[in-house]
């Protein structure tokens, strides 16, 4: 199944351009312009930003495949006559959506590492971690939300709630001081705010381990939470 | 036909909802946190409460092409050929239907940042409904051209948002074109969303007429919509695009 699910990343290779792309306008468009407006460090500090939205949009493809599979392409009958158990089928469908979105940064991952100056060094495995922890959480968002979502729009919408909450209340473009006191417990528990964190450490060669394993809390109860919605929408 | 697609917008209360709320958090909280950050450029929230406007505007007018492609891969494209209408009326309708609808949709926002910038020349704000107009009739043009010639859902999903990220990202909607780098500010002049955004900001705020933004959206609105309905034509009468 997970094989499944990063060949079909890879059929389209073009998808994976694309998204490429968009990280590029994300990082070298708006970082950059937010850069001269406020200040060369500025770009720095919000540029693992562009590639965390990259990867938040990378897990939500799996989750839109899996309700393309059940409304679209009803396949999902076929896929549950496999010889595999479902607790089996789910966790690999998660796998496979952490797989496809570290896939989809990997160039991305490299330029933030290049920028952090940690291309080099073995710090750069520690990227790759934030980023498949941080899909982690997303993917089993995703499929969570493809499990109830009847239409494509309900999926959409919820996928747009989820963006907007991981892009502007997490601290990928301010620190957590500058929200009102009522908004910072909501900023403090984005997983969002952790794996930005994260790479921010990266950047002052300071040590990782506080953010991920605050990171790692998030992700696996999203994780489990799109297990459990999986299991119950593999029941038909 | 126009009255179909503004009415199946309101029926999908999802997506007015989910870019409502969209406008709402960056305008009231992104762009009035980072104001506080942006030294370098006075008055940063009045420019991006402006360009927010353009950028949904352009945004709400590329949903046309998902509803296309949606009929086209539902076969609910069938049953609309069967309809007495001709050919021409039905993809003018189209374009029509959503370039309205993204403006019934926009007003209320343009009304919220009036109110909040204190706009109230009756011209100016006429001016720069119509500047909003041309840039969603023009838009609506473009996403059907890419709806009816990329084949495969998630490239058209991909290709869509994209270009939507493109087109207001590189332009002066949201960000001033003297803080661009140099490879955007080369390029930002030319879009569409820069002509509209331009002009709309010179109708509002210089009481004034930006006639290269006018002839620019002008311009934009003839290309595309001229391309939109010569490849969906040829997609309904089949040929290379079918």
């Amino acid at each position: 199944m997970i094989e499944r699910d990063i060949r079909i990343l890879f059929s389209d290779t073009f998808l994976i351009g694309i998204m490429f792309a968009n990280f590029c306008i994300d990082l070298f468009v708006t970082a950059a312009t937010f850069g001269n407006l406020i200040g060369a460090s500025y770009f720095l500090r919000i540029a693992p930003g562009s590639n965390l939205i990259t990867a938040m949009v990378a897990a939500f493809q799996s989750g839109r495949d899996i309700w393309r599979e059940k409304y679209i392409k009803d396949l999902a009958s076929y896929l549950l006559t496999l010889p595999i158990s479902r607790r089996v089928f789910a966790f690999s469908r998660i796998t496979g959506g952490v797989a496809r979105s570290v896939v989809a940064t990997f160039p991305g991952t490299l330029v933030i590492s290049y920028l952090y100056g940690i291309l080099f060094s073995p710090r750069l495995i520690e990227a790759f971690v934030i980023v498949a922890v941080f899909s982690l959480g997303i993917v089993g968002l995703s499929i969570a939300v493809s499990a109830f979502a009847s239409t494509i729009e309900v999926f959409a919408t919820v996928r747009s709630a989820v963006q907007l909450y991981l892009s502007f209340l997490s601290t990928i473009f301010y620190d957590v001081s500058l929200f009102p006191a009522i908004v910072q417990p909501i900023v403090q528990t984005n997983p969002m705010t952790w794996a930005m964190e994260a790479f921010r450490a990266l950047q002052s060669q300071g040590s990782t381990l506080y953010p991920i394993s605050v990171l790692i809390g998030p992700s696996l109860a999203f994780a489990l939470l799109g297990a459990l919605c999986y299991l119950w929408y593999t029941r038909l | 036909m126009a009255r179909r697609d503004i009415a199946t917008l309101f029926r999908t209360p999802w997506i007015i909802i989910s870019r409502a709320l969209a406008f709402i958090i960056q305008l009231f909280v992104f762009a009035y946190l980072i104001s506080g950050l942006v030294v370098k450029f006075p008055g940063f929230f009045p420019y991006y409460a402006v360009g927010s406007v353009v950028s949904v505007v352009a945004s709400i007018s590329f949903i046309i092409g998902y509803d296309i492609f949606e009929e086209a891969e539902e076969g609910l494209l069938d049953y609309l050929l069967t309809l007495p209408i001709p050919r021409r009326e039905f993809i003018i309708g189209r374009a029509l239907g959503g370039a309205i609808r993204a403006m019934i949709y926009t007003i209320p926002m343009f009304a919220l940042v009036a109110v909040l910038e204190n706009f109230s020349n009756p011209l100016s704000l006429i001016a720069a409904v119509l500047d909003l107009f041309l840039l969603a009739f023009g838009v609506t043009g473009l996403s059907i051209t890419v709806a009816v010639s990329v084949r495969s859902a998630n490239r058209f999903d991909v290709v869509l948002a994209l270009l939507e990220l493109a087109v207001s990202r590189a332009s002066t909607a949201l960000y001033p074109l003297a803080f661009m780098p140099s490879y955007v500010a080369a390029i930002a002049p030319f879009s569409p969303v820069t002509f509209a955004a331009d002009s709309t900001r010179a109708a509002l705020y210089g009481l004034s007429l930006d006639l290269t933004g006018l002839v620019g959206l002008l311009a934009f609105v003839a290309i595309f919509l001229g391309l939109g309905a010569t490849f969906y034509f040829r997609r309904l009468e089949g040929g290379v695009y079918a």
